[in-house]
């Protein structure tokens, strides 16, 4: 078992009273799994992804990581362990403007004590596997959306994370160029690769092998 | 990783160019600036510490209890120094010093020069280096002396001086003198200053004045033996100041002065040499004050406040646009240390480029510095080891607080809400107001100082004197004839020239002319029972008229009574200080058994510098004693021509002698040097300070506008108009330099006050030299804020909406 949230709830006041973002939710992650989370605006969906790459903190219940209870663990221990089993994938990419696209997938690497010659052997690899070798001297306001989250997911898998969590990676896509991200993800999954994604769209969901529904911060 | 950083660091340095500029370049300047103000500054308080001996080393004063206070004096009769070192146990070496000057011949040359008469000990007590000759102790023998290279040159053109011999024209006769030894240049920031030295034996009043208690002319200087503590010494002297000044104090007793808590009438102090040049005298004691260089570090460190202050709340609001930035490297796994470091090594990065720029500037600029500010303060003399480490270290704080506090900052935030982009900005705008009232109130300061300071030196600068300053040259008699002659002939030959008014001569200065030199002549006697102190002055017929002093009552001295060399002519001080309503045909037995009439009665005029009060002041018309400055009263009209021609006049009589004639005015602005030079210092502050405030006032206002573009555009719409949106977005700005004038005024009122209250003649100080300064400072943060904001706020509306 890869993830396993158990009653987890987390709330904010407003006005003197608790406003639910995420209530009693319940999920078990196994490895290998691709899955879709789907809901409407406002229904917890990011949160619960958050809390899921521990990002965030929650206010009740339990979530065991790898057999590591998450909530019982210092920030730095939490820290570590992020780094060394999840990749992040965002909407709007997140990459660094000041950095070509060699140094932003070089990046995680800096903060794991990677050798240099490492480094440029993990680089150049993941720059064959994403066929953007042309591109490396780039910077990201020089490509396309398309490009700029192939970079994103590039970056994401480098450092060969356990798991991948991708809030809406096709948001900011066309249709096409989000048909591409997905085909890479169902790729990857097939490698052995955890997946869990946010979206909106039926069709990204369809290509996950579960799909959970969030309704006002309870799953259906 | 580090390179990581510092490509980051550069990229994004590039991609915010105009703030980047402004950063750059108020740190440079800041950095400059600081650089050269501390020079200065180290340089002034470096003065004397060269000496190997320094600590033990100390000048003599006495404090002289008289009925109407305590008077300090640093002068000794001749006998003091050997009888102090026979008496008194923990003397290692001692010194007299005399000031003086001295005709010398070499070859056809004949030049007047500075001399100054030592002990043996001078040479080893001080650490002034003898490059060569005899190294140890060059004034064994009578009849030596030592000069130094540059004086070296002017004699002879060369250094290679050893063994020849110059004659000195002493009590009429002239006398050989064997260069013993060559002194290295005197360093800049030495308060003891010589060109030559000869033993003190040799000087011309030695052989009548060395046995006589009652006439002081030189100042002394001692070094204690090993573990003597200058507080002991003191208290040692005691009953040998009661054994050798014995008829002194009774006198004093006599008078009904005041012993004092130790039962002295007399008592010996000792001022360390490093404090020399800090000294003044203040009610008997030595006070010393290093106000002034540490009021020109205190400047450079404001400056740098400022820059860093900027540079600051510049970081901290342009990292709003690196927010995802830091978010997004916290969720690749960057620890708080990473985020901390990477920004503090951008800042560092920073600071090292504007140090640079900042010493290349500071190298640029020395030279019109040192003619700006007085200032001998070079790279060479004030650069050492430990100033360069203190300096690092200075360096090293600076960035650690400029560059780490935003660092800090931006390290702390969380992962999500600096991916989301969302800052919580209440807790550190209180930090960046809280500094920027801070920084305005450094610029009121310093503009209210500049202020306060001009108006007292232009105050001082117009006041009446009391004397004619703008018609008289004043011309220092320094040739080989006899000064009463060359006045007789310069009076004889100036005759004809209609332009020329009047002549007249007396041996001291007004204010301080083109030699350099000022001097006080003093004298004590009894009248009536009780002591009476009054400077005195020999002068020549005309003296009043010549420099229109106002006569009050009685008559000036006057060619038709021959009389008139027992005769002297007082002024009002001295009046009220011999305690009589109508002085006039008074005796005044200045000498013992001999009588001076007093004739006349002047008004009072500032003889002295005008940090001092007027003191009692008698003329004296006796050709017992030379005159030295002979006084020209010229017409108005063709000032510069009559000058030439009188220059002409003297360089006939005196073609060996520099002509260094000057008039009265210029002489008067001599001695305004140091209220000079703290004006220039405090001003240049100002304006830099208000070029860094501005600066800083720009960035921030800039990216305030940015921020609040979209607010811009919604209120326009709804119809706001231009003017209340320029007030919105200055409010906020306006209302720190309030806060600041209000906190800063009762400040500088109260300091001013102090420093004016030294001055005997100030200015009135107003309270709009301050509400000038607050609303200087206030119209200038408007200009700077008007410039960021009314581009943005004139922009279409519409475009600023889109871009959200």
């Amino acid at each position: 078992m890869l993830v396993q949230l158990k009653n987890i709830s987390k709330w904010v006041n407003s006005g003197g009273q608790k406003t639910f973002l995420l209530k009693d939710v319940d999920l078990w992650v196994h490895e290998g799994d691709f899955i879709s989370i789907m809901g409407p605006s406002g229904s917890g969906k990011s949160t619960l992804l958050n809390i899921i790459g521990m990002l965030d903190n929650f206010n009740e219940g339990e979530y065991t990581f790898l057999e590591e209870s998450v909530h019982s663990l210092k920030e730095k221990h939490r820290a570590n362990l992020y780094k060394q089993y999840i990749g992040f994938v965002f909407q709007a990419y997140h990459l660094i403007d000041e950095l070509t696209v060699k140094e932003n997938l070089e990046m995680p690497l800096l903060y794991k004590k990677h050798s240099s010659s490492e480094r440029k052997s993990l680089v150049a690899d993941m720059l064959d596997r994403f066929n953007i070798v042309g591109k490396k001297d780039l910077f990201p306001s020089q490509l396309s959306g398309g490009q700029q989250q192939l970079v994103g997911i590039a970056r994401a898998l480098i450092a060969s994370p356990k798991l991948i969590l991708a809030d809406e990676p096709t948001g900011n896509l066309n249709s096409k160029q989000g048909d591409e991200i997905m085909e890479i993800f169902t790729e990857l999954n097939k490698d052995g690769v955890t997946i869990i994604q946010v979206t909106h769209s039926e069709k990204n969901a369809g290509y996950g092998s579960r799909i959970i529904n969030l309704l006002d911060g309870k799953i259906e | 990783m580090f390179t990581n950083y510092l490509k980051i660091a550069w990229r994004s340095l590039l991609k915010n160019k105009s703030f980047t500029f402004l950063n750059i370049i108020g740190l440079s300047i800041a950095f400059g600036v600081a650089i050269l103000l501390s020079m200065a500054s180290l340089f002034e308080l470096s003065y004397d510490n060269f000496h190997e001996y320094a600590d033990d080393v100390y000048k003599i004063y006495h404090s002289e209890q008289n009925p109407d206070g305590i008077e300090a004096t640093e002068t000794n009769a001749i006998p003091f120094a050997p009888a102090l070192q026979e008496d008194v146990p923990g003397i290692h070496k001692i010194s007299r010093y005399l000031d003086d000057e001295v005709l010398l011949f070499y070859q056809d040359k004949e030049l007047v020069i500075d001399i100054n008469w030592v002990d043996p000990d001078f040479f080893t007590m001080f650490s002034f280096p003898i490059i060569e000759g005899n190294t140890r102790n060059p004034l064994k023998k009578e009849n030596s002396i030592v000069i130094t290279q540059k004086m070296a040159t002017i004699i002879f053109g060369s250094t290679n001086v050893i063994g020849k011999t110059v004659d000195f024209l002493i009590n009429g006769k002239k006398q050989p003198f064997t260069v013993t030894g060559l002194a290295k240049n005197i360093p800049a920031n030495s308060s003891i200053e010589f060109e030559a030295v000869g033993n003190f034996i040799n000087n011309p009043r030695y052989e009548k004045l060395k046995n006589r208690w009652d006439h002081s002319n030189h100042e002394v200087y001692i070094q204690l033996q090993q573990g003597m503590q200058a507080s002991q010494f003191e208290k040692n002297t005691r009953a040998f100041t009661n054994i050798r000044f014995k008829d002194n104090i009774e006198d004093r007793k006599r008078d009904g002065a005041l012993p004092d808590k130790n039962g002295q009438y007399i008592q010996l102090h000792l001022l360390p040499i490093k404090d020399v040049y800090f000294t003044h005298y203040q009610n008997g004691r030595a006070t010393v004050s290093k106000v002034f260089p540490y009021i020109i570090l205190g400047i450079a460190a404001l400056l740098l406040f400022i820059a860093c202050v900027n540079f600051m709340n510049m970081s901290i609001a342009k990292s709003t646009a690196r927010l995802q930035e830091i978010g997004m490297r916290k969720s690749l796994g960057a620890a708080k240390k990473h985020i901390f470091f990477q920004f503090w090594s951008e800042s560092i990065l920073v600071f090292l480029a504007t140090l640079s720029f900042g010493i290349l500037l500071s190298i640029l600029c020395l030279d019109t510095f040192k003619s700006l500010f007085n200032t001998d303060a070079s790279f060479d003399n004030t650069v050492s080891l430990g100033i360069c480490i203190g300096f690092i270290l200075v360096f090293m704080s600076v960035t650690l607080v400029a560059g780490g506090y935003p660092a800090f900052l931006l390290s702390k935030l969380g992962t999500l809400q600096a991916l989301k982009g969302k800052v919580q900005v209440n807790g550190r705008n209180k930090v960046r107001d809280v500094l920027m009232i801070v920084q305005f109130a450094i610029v009121i300061l310093l503009v209210s100082g500049t202020f306060v300071l001009r108006g007292q030196l232009q105050y001082m600068k117009n006041k009446d004197l009391g004397f004619n300053k703008e018609q008289v040259i004043s011309l220092p008699l320094n040739g080989k004839r006899n000064s009463y002659q060359v006045v007789r002939l310069l009076k004889e030959t100036l005759k004809s020239n209609p332009n020329v008014i009047s002549i007249t001569a007396s041996d001291n200065n007004l204010g301080r002319g083109r030699d350099g030199s000022q001097s006080t002549s003093r004298l004590g006697f009894d009248y009536k029972d009780h002591k009476v102190g009054t400077h005195m002055l020999v002068v020549d017929h005309d003296y009043l008229e010549t420099l229109d002093i106002a006569l009050l009552s009685g008559r000036s001295f006057d060619r038709n009574f021959i009389a008139d060399s027992t005769s002297v002519v007082i002024n009002e001080a001295m009046a009220r200080e011999l305690q009589e309503e109508d002085p006039i045909g008074k005796q005044l037995e200045v000498i013992s058994d001999f009588k001076h009439t007093i004739i006349g009665v002047m008004k009072d005029y500032n003889f002295k510098d005008l940090n001092r009060a007027i003191e009692p002041m008698t003329l004296f018309m006796t050709n017992q004693k030379q005159v030295k400055y002979t006084y020209i009263k010229i017409a108005p009209s063709t000032i510069a021509h009559t000058f030439d021609s009188i220059k002409e006049t003297w360089q006939k009589l005196e073609p060996n002698a520099t002509f260094l004639g000057s008039f009265l005015d210029d002489n008067i602005e001599r001695t305004l040097k140091k209220e000079k030079t703290m004006t220039t210092i405090i001003t240049s502050g100002a304006a830099i300070a208000i070029t860094l405030s501005c600066i800083g006032l720009l960035a921030i206002s800039l990216l305030v506008v940015n921020q609040r573009t979209k607010e811009i555009g919604v209120r326009k719409i709804i119809g706001a108009s231009t003017v209340s949106l320029l007030v919105l977005l200055a409010k906020d700005f306006i209302k720190l330099v309030i806060i600041a004038f209000v906190i800063m005024v009762p400040i500088v009122w109260w300091y001013s006050n102090q420093w004016l209250e030294e001055y005997p003649y100030r200015m009135e100080l107003s309270i709009w030299v301050f509400v000038s300064a607050g609303v200087l400072a206030l119209s200038i943060a408007l200009i700077t804020i008007s410039f960021g904001t009314i581009k943005a706020i004139l922009q279409n509306p519409v475009k600023s909406l889109r871009t959200e």
